[in-house]
């Protein structure tokens, strides 16, 4: 399977490299206004990834024959503020968590910095949870904020 | 749309890449019975070293058998979209940033290390990014997800406004 995820990976990496979601100017051009080619990409996206989803699990099993199983995200305070402090980093990097690997990939050497800084930040956000918990009103910790 | 900062290459029409996007969604789901999402790959990275009992989850440890080498793979699609689109070598080049802000290499990885810091706190307190919620939640029709998405979306136009249209 690991080869599986391997593949997914790199594909999944290299639409986003050509499309532009992996580039900073196209990235500005979607928070400017200018630029509607990311629009264009995430409506697409869901809207394929919508029915597909729905006919999966409606008629749906895994390849394997198992009943699809998704686990919901839980719903908490830090989903706004959260996605609002990912927003801001969003827009000053040009890059969201996966273009920040692709960046990586295509040679970009800012783009370590990027990493660097989101594995600091998600290792701060680990450690005080039990803190952050009480504030965000965040479900408890087996369960955390939602994985994806 | 202007070329790509990588090789100047244009970029591929957006209805393409969005079906490729759902493909890969899909794929992972009828494949491997996964729901899309990379930002809780920080946390697996960090649970490789790091034995806070958050990093301990089930949730973290658990998916690190699939997250690590799906994020692996970003990094080589980068690599294999750097050769077929002229070839790869190291940049510091960040298009708009160079013609309006125009920090160095040092300039950049102060900026870029903070951006960081915001992406990867602020995933992980709203529960997912824009793959785990705009692409998967949105079209799964999740609320916390529509939540996150349009608070990630709006805090972008702001910022980026600020930067490029006051500040800069």
């Amino acid at each position: 399977m690991t080869a599986v995820y391997l593949i997914l990976g790199l594909l999944f990496g290299y639409i986003l490299s050509r499309s532009g979601a992996a580039d900073y100017n196209f990235i500005q051009g979607m928070f400017l206004l200018t630029n509607f080619q990311l629009y264009g990409i995430i409506g697409a996206a869901v809207a394929i990834t919508a029915p597909g989803l729905w006919l999966l699990k409606r008629y749906g099993h895994t390849i394997s024959g198992a009943p699809i199983r998704i686990e919901l995200k839980p719903i908490h305070r830090g989903n706004l503020y959260g996605g609002i402090l990912f927003g801001i980093g969003w827009s000053i990097t040009g890059m969201c968590p996966g273009p920040i690997l692709v960046n990586i990939g295509e040679g970009k050497v800012y783009a370590l910095a990027a990493l660097a800084g989101a594995l600091v930040g998600a290792a701060l956000f680990g450690v005080s949870y039990p803190s952050l918990a009480g504030v965000f009103h965040l479900p408890p910790l087996a369960r955390g904020t939602g994985d994806g | 749309m202007g070329p790509l900062i990588l090789n100047g290459a244009p970029a591929i029409h957006w209805a393409i890449a969005g079906a490729g996007i759902a493909a890969v969604t899909l794929m992972l789901l009828y494949l491997a019975n996964r729901r899309l999402g990379i930002s809780t790959g920080f946390e697996d990275v960090c649970s490789l070293v790091l034995d806070a009992p958050y990093f301990r989850r089930d949730a973290v440890v658990g998916a690190r058998g699939w997250r690590l080498p799906f994020l692996g793979g970003l990094v080589l699609g980068g690599v294999v979209s750097a050769i077929g689109s002229g070839g790869w070598a190291p940049t510091w080049e960040l298009g708009m940033f160079d013609t309006t802000i125009g920090w160095g290499p040092m300039g950049k990885v102060v900026w870029m290390f903070v951006g960081g810091l915001f992406i990867g706190f602020g995933t992980r307190l709203a529960g997912g990014c824009t793959s785990g919620h705009g692409i998967f939640g949105l079209s799964n029709l999740e609320l916390p997800s529509l939540i996150s998405t349009l608070s990630f979306m709006g805090a972008g136009l702001v910022t980026t406004n600020l930067v490029y249209r006051v500040i800069f």
